[in-house]
């Protein structure tokens, strides 16, 4: 355990000394996940998914602000989507707009969570969302997770029907536009995930914020089975079709993501937690102390012995 | 000392920022910004909603009372409208009150420092 803790310092150590430099390669990478993850479910639009164009547009990404990052993915987003038909650009431009404009105003620090729960729907664990969202955020994440899930579902849904909609050509495009609109809003699943990551991101909240020992791992576990118990029961009332062995490894994954989340942000003794009291003239405080597991990184000195064969006799070793 | 300097060159800044206007004026102008979003958020949805009844709007086109239907489309912009102005204006006026407060404690730690050198 000592090991892992001083792991822990040596990388803590490292993003602080190399922050200028990881800060850019993050955003680089990133972008770039996130760029060719669009290109690969939608890439409609040719010259867009084309690998120099997303380095150069990753590039810009590391220099300029995170959220310029969710402003050039949802650019290329409506972009493919206006290769594919114009009512599905147009659909995806309203839905955009309305989140850019309503609710990013707010809270520009989620708008990452919006980028990264599409990710983790890709790679098969969006479950981890909810739990480090609790963990690290606010209630209010659980609005800007319900933006990430319905801008997910309405790429999926768009992805999922373009053979559909290219086969509708003959149709007139108010026809297409309420296929599209009917499709996307009739979408049980995508109700229901909101559902159960914005009761678990509150209830992962409120959990961990308790003044009980280990409140941040029985948050995790609450958490992890509340998300599994409503997903369930919704699939079982709402025939949502949810894969139920995905499900589990899925939040199995997302609880040892959360508890490496947990190592880094929460790291504290409970056997030598302190209860303490004292008044002053307004108050009574009863104060619960756990202090933070703190492990001093072994310091290597490095003594350089130079023999100087110049000199003559004597002693030759000098140190620095 | 470092808590101080990290304040000043992160948030500390847009603290500044914020307390450059009055409150009313801050809060005044968030809350005018918020009324701008609104209105293209509502012309936008409302757009998509006319033409995913296009078909039944141009057939009752003749039959329907335009009035009754301007009248509720009004009703129902300025209800959204004024529903996004109240959530801006507690959002900003928490915001600007917490500035405030984060600003004067870094002014006072600031004014204690300046003690600790003169000394």
């Amino acid at each position: 355990m000592t090991t892992l803790f001083v792991a822990k310092q040596y990388v803590k150590n490292f993003i602080s000394k190399y922050e200028v430099y990881l800060k850019p390669l993050f955003k680089l990478i990133l972008a770039l996940v996130t760029l060719m993850i669009i290109n690969g479910k939608i890439g409609y639009m040719h010259r867009l998914d084309n690998i120099s164009i997303v380095l150069i547009a990753s590039l810009m990404c590391s220099f300029m602000p995170m959220n310029f990052i969710v402003f050039l993915a949802a650019a290329f987003t409506v972009l493919h989507m206006y290769a594919l038909s114009l009512e599905c650009a147009a659909i995806t431009l309203v839905l955009f707009l309305i989140l850019f404009l309503l609710y990013f105003r707010f809270s520009p620090k989620d708008t990452l969570v919006v980028l990264l729960t599409p990710l983790s729907f890709m790679i098969g664990i969006p479950y981890v969302i909810p739990l480090t969202m609790g963990l690290l955020g606010t209630p209010a994440s659980a609005i800007s997770v319900g933006c990430g899930i319905i801008v997910t579902y309405l790429i999926n849904y768009i992805a999922d029907s373009a053979p559909t909609l290219s086969g509708m050509e003959t149709e007139d495009i108010a026809t297409r536009f309420r296929f599209i609109i009917d499709g996307f809003l009739d979408n049980r699943a995508m109700v229901l995930t909101i559902a159960a990551f914005a009761v678990t991101i509150i209830l992962v909240y409120l959990i961990r914020r308790l003044a009980v020992d280990y409140a941040w791992t029985i948050a995790i576990i609450a958490g992890a089975l509340a998300d599994v118990m409503i997903l369930l029961v919704g699939d079982l009332m709402f025939d949502t079709n949810v894969s139920i062995l995905n499900l589990i490894i899925g939040t199995v994954f997302s609880v040892l993501i959360a508890k490496i989340v947990e190592f880094f942000a929460f790291h504290v003794d409970y056997s030598r937690t302190e209860k303490v009291q004292f008044e002053d003239d307004e108050y009574y405080y009863y104060v619960k102390a756990v202090p933070k597991i703190t492990v001093a990184v072994p310091s290597r000195t490095v003594k350089k012995i130079n023999t100087s064969r110049k000199r003559p006799s004597g002693s030759s070793q000098s140190q620095r | 000392m470092t808590r101080m300097a990290s304040y000043e060159s992160g948030k500390g800044k847009k603290d500044i920022n914020i307390l450059n206007y009055f409150r009313g004026d801050y809060i005044g102008f968030q809350v005018l910004k918020s009324v701008v979003a609104a209105t293209v958020s509502f012309l936008a949805v409302f757009a998509a909603y006319v033409f995913y009844n296009f078909e039944t709007l141009m057939q009752d086109i003749y039959k329907m009372d335009l009035l009754a239907f301007g009248k509720s489309v009004i009703i129902l912009y300025l209800c959204t409208v004024g529903a996004y102005g109240v959530i801006s204006y507690v959002v900003y006026a928490n915001r600007y009150n917490r500035a405030k407060k984060s600003l004067k404690t870094y002014y006072n730690n600031l004014k204690k420092l300046a003690g600790m050198y003169d000394k």
